[in-house]
């Protein structure tokens, strides 16, 4: 079964708490090198890593991944 | 995973690792047919020493070889993903040379040599991080 894209808002959210890719990888159990891939968006996480990066944000998960291209959290708040 | 590397200089390093272990099978094999003469000696030993810097190049300062070799308790899921389809790719490529090259061997009649043995062996060791080297983008 060819897997959809996952699209995520790790990277934003990530520099938003001034975190590294190392200090997040560590948090969420991971290699640094995976929170790249994550990032660029060319691994979709497991269900279990994506609730680990969703409790570190401490936002549901909905809000950090998607089947569909994300909007800047900035418009929706505009929008709003 | 340490891949310091630019996938250009690794792909670099797999081909010349890869292709300077057939061509020091290939010699070794043409040599056995005809006969050893100094050129070929000093040919062999020049391939030994490219086939060992590039493998030292490209697998062990990479950190590629301890990559691969590591527990899967010790890796995460995409790690684990990335070996496990490594694996999967190099025991297809393994499986398809070997037979050609033993059927090969059955048609020519010729006995197998303990280096192309050898050879077969490193070469289904190095397959699987050979298919990293070469698919796995910068980090």
């Amino acid at each position: 079964m060819e897997s959809r894209k996952i699209y995520n808002r790790i990277a934003i959210l990530r520099k938003e708490k001034s975190l590294t890719r190392n200090e997040l990888a560590d948090k969420v159990g991971v290699n640094f090198q995976t929170i790249g891939y994550l990032e660029r968006e060319e691994y979709n996480p497991s269900l279990d890593l994506a609730f680990r990066i969703s409790e570190v944000f401490e936002l549901p998960v909905d809000l950090i991944f998607s089947t569909e291209p994300l909007t800047p959290l900035s418009q929706l708040l505009t929008k709003k | 995973m340490e891949m310091r590397k630019s996938i250009q200089n690794r792909r670099t390093g797999v081909v010349i690792t890869l292709l300077s272990l057939f061509c020091f099978v290939l010699i070794f094999e043409y040599c056995k047919i005809t006969q050893w003469n100094v050129f070929f000696i000093v040919t062999e030993i020049v391939l030994f020493i490219i086939f060992s810097a590039s493998f030292m190049a490209t697998f062990i300062k990479t950190g590629l070889w301890v990559f691969i070799h590591k527990p899967l308790s010790k890796l995460d899921e995409r790690e684990i993903t990335v070996t496990s389809r490594s694996l999967r790719y190099a025991y297809i490529v393994f499986t398809v040379t070997t037979l050609l090259l033993l059927l090969s061997f059955a048609v020519i009649n010729t006995p197998i040599d303990i280096v192309l043995v050898v050879s077969l062996i490193l070469y289904a060791h190095i397959l699987p991080a050979v298919n990293i080297a070469w698919t796995e983008k910068e980090i």
